[in-house]
């Protein structure tokens, strides 16, 4: 396990808690999904969350964003506070939140439209440029970060479809930092890529940590360790451990963890 | 056990392959079986109908003689007017009898019975070009004019001596003189632009009756379907589908939905009939009433159809939109809607065709009513949909029960026209279709 571990991440223990969940309880109908979660998830760090399947991690990441709020049967009870502001005040509309915390969905799933209207389209309906030349820097300001301008730079007007899978995750990378959001919120990234597309998503990942706060939900416990500075582990619904990723892959607190980090259940 | 071999299929397997070619071999019965009822039916409408786009016509030339036509002198259209068909029918026997014995053609017929070689619609439409340009009588012009309906039924074959000896409208002497007259290459058969363009005409003379009130009811009546049943089917399929909560009620709606697309059409028309005509107090026959009975018959067919095409837009594509922060309404109307509109254009044109070819519900409305006279569109109290007119198929249903056999010609003839108009729309859906089809 020694190897996992990136011994040169820094840490700093000061930083401002971007995100602060409180006694989150999430119900799908009858089924307690999610049970008393409380979370900090700091500014500017990868925050990881693993567990084995159905444990309720993909449930609490799209809590962050409200993206349960399309599931008709879900509710949510409980305080998750986005810069001490409660996201599910019934003063919130969920459009003004998304934008400010992205989303990156498991399966790459661009619009069926040019790389490039793939891209503007969140800047377009968010009124973020003022003219052609800024959407057109937008534009390549966020390939550019999402390490895919190269690859399509030449072709902007092709459609985002035909992208390989790997280059397909990164345009929706692209297009979720366009609108210049504050969280990203990460869904299996990379699930669905083979390993030298996931390198280059985690290497990405690494980079984005200088301004945003990201939050990903991965099934590969190497993956958590090597990108992420703080790891949550749930499971049955409970986040059983929340620490330093070093911390929770050296040295976990609960035997619930150690069994599952050293493969004996999950 | 003995070692069974790869070269040699045992019995299960002989016995899976025998059910697999039985199989294959009921289906390709299947398909044959369609082709040839598909070719007969074919077959048969063509054969019965395709002479119906041709038709007799007697060259002659008229003299219009002033005597009879203007009788006061003074080209007066009232005055003219007066002078009904009966006074013009006369010109065009003196016509013919004079092109008779011009080409020395030897004859026993009476001279009433050679005019009444000439179609009785002949008399109306000289009647009115003249009307049309009184400036015209005292001159001598050449014409086409229509054949009667034995006359032009001796030419395609539909009429024959023998027949002709049993009939009390036509004798083996005039067909003999109309083949003489043939001859001669004074009458002619041509493409038959009337049977496209003229009104229904009535029994006596099958030979003037056309499509054309028919064609401008079907499509005034399309016109009306389109305007109301899209908006209205795709706006509540995208209201159902995206928008609606789901629960108890629209549960219920959507069951009555699929109950409505099973509905017999007939029943839409005594709807129609009770609502529009008897409650809102619309024109019978109107293409308007019919176009809105129609609206309400292809809403279920336009509602399911959308929202199978709103289904299949895989769910990734809204979460994407809603990821960025577009709202419910930018998501389906970005990004939804666009990604169903072939679907819903398909569904859409299968609903029209299906209204296109629709009778029942436009019996009970009036639309079977004999109309001889074109829709006056503009110029009417009634408005542009308001003025009586008929529709395709109840034109085909309205020929076959007449009982010249001239008619069968003319409903076969209507039924070629109405698969035209349904194959082109299908080939317009499948062209939509592949036109606008996005891979995801």
């Amino acid at each position: 396990m020694e190897d996992m571990i990136h011994v040169d991440r820094a840490m700093s223990t000061q930083q401002d808690i971007k995100i602060k969940a409180k006694g989150v309880q999430v119900y799908y109908g009858d089924n307690h999904a999610i049970k008393d979660v409380d979370v900090d998830i700091d500014d500017k760090t990868v925050t990881a969350f693993i567990g084995p399947s159905g444990c309720g991690k993909s449930t609490f990441l799209r809590c962050i964003n409200r993206m349960n709020d399309t599931i008709e049967s879900a509710r949510v009870e409980g305080d998750i506070l986005l810069d001490g502001e409660d996201i599910y005040d019934p003063k919130v509309d969920p459009v003004q939140l998304r934008a400010k915390v992205g989303m990156v969905f498991q399966k790459p799933n661009p619009f069926p439209k040019s790389i490039y209207d793939n891209v503007a389209y969140g800047p377009r309906i968010h009124g973020l440029a003022r003219n052609k030349a800024d959407l057109d820097e937008i534009v390549e300001k966020s390939l550019r970060r999402a390490a895919i301008w190269d690859e399509a730079k030449d072709r902007l007007a092709a459609p985002g479809t035909g992208l390989s899978g790997g280059q397909q995750q990164r345009l929706c990378i692209a297009r979720a930092i366009a609108t210049q959001p504050e969280v990203l919120l990460m869904d299996e990234p990379c699930s669905a890529l083979d390993p030298i597309a996931t390198a280059q998503v985690e290497e990405l990942i690494d980079e984005l940590r200088q301004s945003f706060s990201l939050v990903i939900v991965t099934h590969s416990m190497q993956q958590a360790a090597r990108v992420s500075q703080k790891t949550a582990f749930f499971h049955l619904g409970n986040l059983v451990e929340f620490d330093d990723t070093d911390k929770i892959f050296t040295n976990p607190q609960d035997p619930r963890t150690e069994s599952y980090i050293s493969g004996r259940i999950g | 056990m003995t070692k069974s071999s790869l070269l040699a299929a045992d019995a299960r397997t002989k016995k899976r392959n025998a059910a697999e070619s039985r199989f294959k071999a009921y289906g390709f019965a299947a398909i044959c079986v369609a082709m040839i009822a598909l070719v007969v039916l074919l077959l048969s409408v063509v054969t019965n109908g395709v002479t119906a786009f041709q038709q007799t016509y007697i060259t002659l030339d008229v003299v219009l003689d002033e005597d009879r036509l203007d009788k006061e002198g003074n080209r007066e259209r009232a005055d003219m007017a007066k002078v009904t068909t009966i006074g013009y029918a006369p010109l065009l026997r003196d016509a013919l009898l004079t092109k008779i014995a011009e080409l020395g053609i030897e004859t026993e017929l009476s001279e009433r019975d050679v005019g009444d070689m000439i179609s009785k619609e002949a008399s109306a439409t000289i009647r009115n070009k003249v009307l049309a340009n009184t400036e015209l009588v005292g001159e001598t012009v050449s014409l086409d004019v229509l054949a009667s309906g034995r006359i032009d039924g001796y030419f395609k074959g539909r009429v024959t001596m023998q027949s002709a000896a049993r009939d009390a409208n036509t004798s083996p002497e005039a067909l003999e003189l109309a083949q003489a007259l043939a001859d001669e290459g004074v009458i002619v058969t041509q493409f038959n632009w009337r049977f496209l363009s003229a009104p229904d005409a009535s029994d006596q003379r099958p030979e003037a009756a056309g499509l054309g009130v028919a064609i401008l009811g079907s499509l005034y009546m399309m016109a009306v379907v389109l305007c109301l049943a899209l908006p209205i089917g795709v706006a509540s399929s995208i209201y159902l589908e995206e928008f609606a909560p789901k629960n108890r009620w629209t549960d219920i709606i959507e069951v009555n939905i699929s109950n409505l697309a099973a509905v017999p059409s007939i029943v839409y028309g005594i709807l129609g009939l009770a609502i529009f005509i008897n409650f809102m107090e619309f024109n019978q026959s109107s293409p308007l009433v019919g176009g809105l009975v129609l609206t309400l018959m292809t809403l279920p067919t336009i509602i399911i159809s959308t929202r199978a095409a709103l289904k299949s837009v895989p769910p990734s594509i809204r979460d994407a939109a809603l990821g960025v922060g577009a709202s419910k309404m930018q998501s389906v109307f970005h990004h939804v809607l666009p990604l169903a509109a072939p679907g819903i254009l398909t569904g859409t044109i299968i609903g029209l065709a299906q209204a296109l070819g629709e009778t029942a519900p436009l019996l009970l409305i009036g639309m079977v009513a004999f109309v001889r006279e074109y829709p006056a569109a503009f110029s009417s109290d009634a408005g542009l949909f308001g003025e009586a007119a008929t529709a395709l198929p109840v034109q085909v249903y309205n020929w076959t029960q007449r009982s010249d056999p001239a008619f069968v010609e003319r409903a076969s003839g209507a039924i070629i026209t109405l698969l035209v108009f349904l194959l082109f729309m299908n080939a317009l859906a499948i062209y939509l279709r592949r036109r606008f089809e996005r891979r995801w």
